[in-house]
């Protein structure tokens, strides 16, 4: 296995997407820079009488005729999830078996999960107690756990090179990026990586109650609004991304098409206390991530907001893109596509990474769904997407336990103008 | 004895834990592998559990590490008749 420095440039070559609004990278594009909000009514079984009414569920996802049903039958559906977004990155990326059969462990896989698989769990513990141990399911033992996709990915493709799960709180979508980053300079050929979430079952939005945040409004265009004065909490979403990184220079040998650069990463951890100190920590993992990118802030033409929509959160993460980037931050154009399909956890950060990497691709900058009279000194693309030359995309992450990350992606000198 | 596990059965099981396999294909090469069929340590373990609940008795504790359709099979009812 051969050692790359610490320079050598990481491409993302692929991009697999699950997402409400749509499954697929063109899919996707095509729903977000539209500004489409898919936000709707709690449909899933079970969850219709809780107290969240609105969320971004993935409709229209036929796992049995993506994924082979012995993997299905002892996976949760975030795992059929990260099963199927692997996939079409892989294909995105046009990476297939021959590309690395003569070296399995040339490739890895890292993922990050936060809530794991609460709707098989939930199934197992009604049998448990419903008909007794003797009927629980020898899955139950790999199922709900947030390291399950990451292996059935490597068991599925055959990938024998670093494993690893990101257990960093919502941030982890991000820092999944980073680890991925450091399999390839210390020698992997590519890595998968990425996260998916199902928090959309039963026991799983009990889970998620006690959030302070949580929106529980009815009004699938009124749940989250953040950055204005209405901002009433965020609302739950479930899917995903996938992505193929591999080390720059080797895609172009093979033929590939780099989509951009993962220029830099930075994590801080500011605990649970207050909002307040969450802009002190974002603030701080901005200035990291473009250090290790080596750019100025004004270089920055776009960022991808946490918007995690409460009035406390949101007027911190506008101070932290303030500090962080001076006088630019009320200049540059900020926007939280998520707001058309709620906030899915961990996977947050990776479907903004995806947004990002086709702004990038596409230069243009995609709209905030369902917000409009911004109330914080920041230029929210609100509306209409923004055609606009993007070469630096910031993409932030906030998580409720007190993780901030930043991610800087540049774009690649092949993608389309 | 209807008691008894046949293929059939077997097939059945095994699609329960995600392999969809011809119960004549497993007659015909009972000694393959279940590795070769897809089914892991942890599926076979799942049709123990859901055998011990239909025949309502426990099966050998070693059942669970059998190798081959023949080997289960065999172990299975050798078990059933002298419980009987």
């Amino acid at each position: 296995m051969k050692s790359r420095t610490a320079g050598t440039p990481v491409a993302i070559t692929g991009i697999g997407v699950v997402a409400p609004n749509g499954i697929g990278a063109d899919a996707f594009w095509k729903a977000t820079q539209a500004g489409d909000s898919v936000l709707d009514r709690v449909t899933r079984q079970g969850c219709e009488h809780l107290p969240v009414r609105v969320a971004g569920e993935v409709r229209g996802f036929d796992p049995g005729a993506l994924v082979e049903e012995r993997f299905l039958v002892q996976t949760d559906r975030f795992s059929h999830y990260a099963l199927a977004a692997a996939d079409l990155a892989l294909e995105h990326a046009r990476l297939g078996r021959a590309d690395y059969e003569d070296d399995p462990y040339a490739v890895g896989v890292v993922t990050a999960a936060g809530s794991g698989g609460g709707e098989f769990g939930q199934r197992e513990l009604q049998r448990l107690w419903g008909q007794g141990p003797r009927y629980v399911g020898p899955y139950q033992s790999i199922a709900w756990f947030y390291a399950a996709s990451t292996g059935q990915i490597s068991i599925r493709r055959g990938f024998k090179g670093p494993c690893g799960v990101v257990a960093s709180d919502e941030a982890g979508g991000l820092d999944a990026f980073a680890h991925a980053a450091r399999g390839i300079r210390q020698g992997s050929r590519a890595m998968l990586a990425g996260a998916t979430e199902a928090p959309l079952a039963p026991y799983s939005v009990v889970c998620q109650l006690g959030y302070e945040g949580l929106s529980t409004w009815d009004d699938p265009e009124r749940a989250y609004r953040p950055f204005t004065a209405k901002a009433c909490g965020f609302v739950p979403a479930e899917g995903g991304a996938m992505f193929v990184v591999e080390d720059a220079e080797a895609a172009r040998r093979r033929g590939a098409t780099v989509r951009a650069l993962l220029a830099g990463h930075a994590a801080t951890f500011t605990g649970t206390r207050s909002p307040d100190s969450s802009g002190e920590g974002l603030a701080h993992a901005i200035r990291g991530a473009l250090r290790e990118a080596g750019l100025a802030p004004e270089e920055v033409d776009v960022v991808f907001a946490d918007a995690l929509g409460t009035p406390e959160a949101d007027a911190a993460e506008a101070r932290a893109i303030r500090d962080a980037l001076g006088g630019h931050g009320s200049k540059v154009p900020v926007t939280a596509p998520k707001t058309g399909t709620g906030r899915a956890y961990c996977a947050a950060g990776t479907l903004d990474a995806a947004a990002a990497v086709l702004a990038l691709e596409h230069g243009v900058v995609p709209p905030t769904p369902n917000v409009f009279d911004v109330c914080h000194d920041l230029d929210v693309v609100t509306g209409s997407a923004r055609v606009t030359p993007v070469r630096t995309a910031l993409v932030l992450s906030r998580g409720r336990m007190g993780s901030n990350a930043a991610l800087v992606l540049r774009k690649g000198p092949e993608s389309r103008a | 004895m209807s008691d008894r596990l046949t293929m059939e059965e077997l097939a059945t099981l095994m699609k329960s834990a995600g392999i969809t396999v011809d119960p004549s294909e497993l007659a015909s090469r009972p000694d393959s592998r279940f590795d070769d069929y897809g089914l892991d340590s942890l599926g076979l373990l799942g049709i123990v559990g859901e055998l011990e609940n239909r025949r309502g008795r426990a099966l050998p504790t070693d059942a669970d590490r059998c190798k081959s359709p023949r080997e289960f099979v065999d172990l299975v009812n050798n078990s059933l008749m002298t419980g009987a």
